[in-house]
């Protein structure tokens, strides 16, 4: 299309419009600085439809400019900003505010374990209070049966095992003749069978009167196997004998495990 | 209307001052457009600012071997309206805008405050034939292309150039004398 053609055939309107197709807007573009005609031409339907336009448009405010500007701006400083735009004031708050809570929940931790220990030590020292003065009886106990081995006011008598019952069995007794107290060690006694005790009779001789003395029982047990028996009448002998649960009022011959005589 | 290449070049390299004097060319027209398709002030003003804030950002895409700065302008704006048109919180508020025209607009707007009757646009827009009204207003303010217009007319591509080309003809006369 030579210069004339190209204006008359309407498609600089549709080129200024943005109507025209790609192909066809390089020959228009090419027209336009090939031939000031054209491009004269191009610039008064420009200046027609601008002009139409504007008549369409309400008053434009100022202050749209001014928001231009500042967003244009902003973008800008934002754009410089986001080099460095790690917030570490923020940062550095957070850290702290996470780790002053860390910091609490670790203290509040610390302090529960800590009550937590200090009453497991508290009956942890009850325990061994009451394990403390368990020994120290015990120890009292021993020291009392000890200084009874060693007193020259207590005599050692072993009463041999019956042969017909329990020829392997003794018991040892420690005798304060002069305030009627004994300590009777049963290590030689078998182990009594469920359900039976041992019972410790003084006995008279002319005529034989056995009196009971009491049961081996742990309420007069001193020490291992040591047990204490006082305000019994005056012994000739003494016999141990196996007895039902409770014991009896006269001794079962039958199960008479040791017995023997004292002699002054 | 000479095209003013040296403010578009020294907006590209960042010049806010020729950006000014370009805003203050060319605004009110783009304005026009965008007001014609989303016809309401407050969301045409908006989009008006994103428009040049559009053409700040991307300045360096246009080239003045490419085409008309204005054409360029045109693109932009009457895509980001039809954007907004498309969004939904749009279309909850309106509907039926596409039945609007510029000439609507222009008679409906007496009491805007506008210099219209001074160069006798709004005279020549009362008399303009409804088949102008309806070609410039598809190819002109809501960006159709012209095979676009052609099929939407019902009439052949040729009509459509030359009707275009009469119908810009007799409003120049009007605009520029």
């Amino acid at each position: 299309m030579n210069p004339e053609e190209l204006i008359a055939s309407g498609n600089l309107e549709l080129y200024v419009c943005g109507a025209l197709p790609e192909d066809e807007v390089l020959e228009v573009q090419k027209a336009i600085q090939d031939f000031p005609e054209v491009r004269h031409e191009v610039e008064l339907i420009e200046q027609s439809l601008l002009h139409l336009a504007e008549t369409v448009a309400p008053p434009v405010q100022a202050m749209s400019w001014t928001a231009i500007l500042n967003a244009i701006r902003n973008d800008n400083n934002t754009e410089e900003s986001k080099v460095r735009s790690i917030n570490w004031p923020a940062i550095t708050g957070w850290a702290a505010a996470i780790l002053f809570m860390g910091g609490i929940m670790w203290m509040l931790k610390q302090t529960n374990d800590l009550n937590n220990s200090i009453q497991v030590t508290t009956t942890e020292n009850t325990v061994l209070r009451e394990e403390k003065s368990k020994a120290e009886n015990q120890l009292a106990e021993n020291n009392e049966v000890l200084e009874v081995l060693r007193s020259k006011d207590y005599q050692v008598y072993t009463l041999p095992g019956n042969q017909a019952v329990a020829p392997e069995a003794f018991a040892k007794v420690y005798l304060n003749k002069q305030e009627n107290i004994a300590y009777i060690d049963t290590k030689g006694l078998p182990t009594p069978p469920r359900g039976k005790v041992y019972q410790v009779w003084s006995l008279k001789m002319e005529p034989l009167t056995p009196t009971s003395m009491g049961l081996i029982s742990t309420e007069n047990e001193m020490g291992e196997g040591i047990f204490k028996f006082v305000n019994f009448p005056d012994a000739e002998a003494f016999g141990i004998t196996l007895e039902p649960e409770g014991g009896s009022e006269m001794p079962t011959m039958s199960q008479l495990y040791t017995l023997g005589v004292i002699t002054i | 209307m000479e095209q003013p290449n040296d403010l578009i070049i020294e907006m590209q390299n960042g010049n806010e001052k020729a950006f000014s004097r370009l805003y203050t060319m060319y605004s009110e027209a783009i304005y026009g457009i965008i007001y014609s398709i989303v016809l309401d002030e407050e969301t045409a003003e908006e989009l008006l600012q994103d428009v040049f804030i559009k053409v700040w950002n991307n300045a360096s895409s246009y080239s003045v071997n490419k085409g008309r700065f204005f054409t360029w302008l045109l693109n932009i704006a009457r895509n980001t309206a039809i954007d907004e048109t498309r969004s939904k919180a749009f279309k909850n508020s309106r509907k039926n805008l596409s039945t609007t025209n510029f000439v609507d607009i222009l008679s409906s707007s007496d009491s805007l405050n506008r210099k219209t009757n001074t160069i006798g646009i709004k005279k020549f827009v009362d008399a303009l034939k409804p088949a102008c009204i309806k070609i410039i207003d598809l190819l002109y303010f809501k960006g159709f292309t012209q095979a676009e217009a052609s099929k939407t007319l019902e009439i052949p591509l040729g009509t459509l150039k030359t009707r275009n080309r009469t119908c810009i003809n007799e409003l120049r006369v009007m605009v520029l004398g």
